[in-house]
């Protein structure tokens, strides 16, 4: 914790929160699409809960990005009252873990798209496991179980990975975090062309 | 006065809470989470004091989603082991395994929902941070990091008012279509994060000039600590868990969760 700097924590918090509420604000959207298509319904857009993780990671660029903000965000939505109580937090950690993983997997030197996506399909694994044992999937058939699970993955490549990228560039643009690893960047980047 | 439910340790009674949780997970029959379920709403409304109106709606909107899980879980079930043993539910004829792994996974749930409930009814959500920072190690930068970013819950909700009314202000209306749709969250989203972002650049100037340096050989105004009624609640309901267990191997619906896979 001693090479964060406070302003990097305050703002992961603050991106943690902000993002507490959009997940908060998806629940019902998940709920509504599971009693349409069934426990599939989740998957796909369950790239939504990774989203902070690869903001704040790929905007910060320090180990431990993905797995606190995931987990402060996760602790917010608790607060907000989410029926999980404070399970969701061991929830949280763990898909901050599969993000996590991807980001140090390059030894947290390489932020590109594709790092990216696969910080949300690690993240999609990993919270696949987790829900495996705890949510009962066990009742249901293997290929359904498989198929939840590919488009876990592909939800969290997209909508976590490419959305979450989206946003961190046109939140740079603005200029806001010029103080930080990603604003350096394109600031080196604009300086060299 | 404050309740016996809100006087205890919040960091001890959320672990209370987890560990609860996970030896529930563990369950695997409807029995023994209904009990339970009922002994924890028993134990909310005779120990703690909370926002009635708010704990029944919540449970009832839990409720509803139970029976949406019920349903799914029963439509969508593997094939199960003895087809043959059908049980007769209003109009269908549903396989028996189902609907009890079914009503096991509900219940299980409802069960979880009561302890949560118990646990963010009773619980002041800054006394939770400070309690894990001084019971727990939490370190202090990123305890009232966290805290100051929780701050920032209604100010969000203040700039998000703004941002709307500037867009209004400069002639922009609501969008129609997935496109437009999509353009607007754009809209909304980027300032109120990059005002967010400011806001929180600013706090922790703040902070540091006023000699905020995140060092854990600290003093802290309001201090937390364990005593031996927040392990005695740990003990309590763990007993009555492991008696819950006992009386319903007892009538004979006890089953564990030994790979339903």
């Amino acid at each position: 914790m001693n090479n964060w700097k406070l302003k990097e924590i305050i703002v992961m918090s603050v991106l943690a929160v902000v993002f507490g509420i959009v997940y908060l604000a998806f629940l019902p959207v998940g709920k509504l699409l599971v009693s349409l298509l069934g426990p599939i319904g989740y998957d796909f857009i369950f790239g939504i809960w990774f989203i902070v993780s690869i903001i704040a990671a790929y905007i910060i660029r320090k180990p431990g990005a993905a797995f606190l903000s995931e987990t402060i965000a996760a602790t917010v939505e608790m607060l907000l009252g989410n029926a999980m109580g404070p399970i969701i937090i061991i929830t949280g950690m763990i898909q901050g873990l599969g993000a996590e993983a991807a980001f140090a997997a390059t030894r947290y030197k390489r932020y590109s798209l594709w790092v990216l996506m696969l910080a949300g399909i690690g993240a999609a694994i990993f919270s696949f496991v987790w829900g495996y044992f705890r949510s009962g999937f066990t009742a249901l058939s293997t290929p359904y179980i498989v198929s939840m699970l590919v488009i876990r993955m592909i939800s969290g490549a997209i909508i976590a990975g490419l959305i979450g990228k989206t946003i961190s560039d046109s939140l740079a643009k603005t200029g806001v975090l010029s103080s930080f690893a990603l604003g350096k960047q394109i600031r080196k980047e604009r300086s060299v062309s | 006065m404050r309740s016996f439910l809100n006087q205890l340790n919040p960091s001890l009674k959320a672990i209370t809470v987890v560990l609860l949780v996970c030896l529930l997970t563990f369950v695997f029959d409807p029995f023994t989470p209904l009990i339970y379920c009922m002994f924890t709403v028993m134990v909310t409304i005779i120990c703690g004091k909370v926002a009635w109106k708010w704990y029944t709606l919540y449970f009832s909107v839990i409720f509803l989603l139970s029976f949406g899980m019920l349903w799914t879980t029963i439509a969508f079930a593997d094939q199960p082991t003895n087809p043959g043993v059908t049980m007769h539910i209003l109009f269908w004829d549903l396989p028996k395994e189902d609907v009890t792994v079914a009503a096991a996974l509900t219940l299980r749930m409802l069960a979880f929902a009561s302890l949560s409930f118990m646990f963010i009814f009773t619980t002041n959500m800054v006394d939770f941070i400070l309690s894990v920072m001084q019971q727990f190690k939490l370190p202090p930068k990123l305890a009232y990091g966290v805290l100051a970013g929780y701050r920032f819950l209604p100010l969000i909700k203040e700039e998000l008012i703004q941002i709307r009314s500037a867009h209004r202000i400069r002639g922009i209306h609501r969008a129609n279509g997935i496109k437009g749709s999509i353009q607007q969250y754009k809209r909304f989203a980027i300032p109120l994060l990059a005002g967010a972002i400011r806001k929180a650049e600013r706090t922790a100037i703040a902070m540091e000039s006023k000699g905020f340096n995140g060092d854990r050989d600290r003093t802290f105004y309001r201090q937390f600590t364990l005593k031996w009624k927040d392990w005695g609640f740990l003990g309590m309901m763990l007993i009555v868990f492991l008696i819950t267990v006992l009386f319903s191997m007892k009538l004979g619906y006890f089953s564990w969760y030994k790979g339903q896979f």
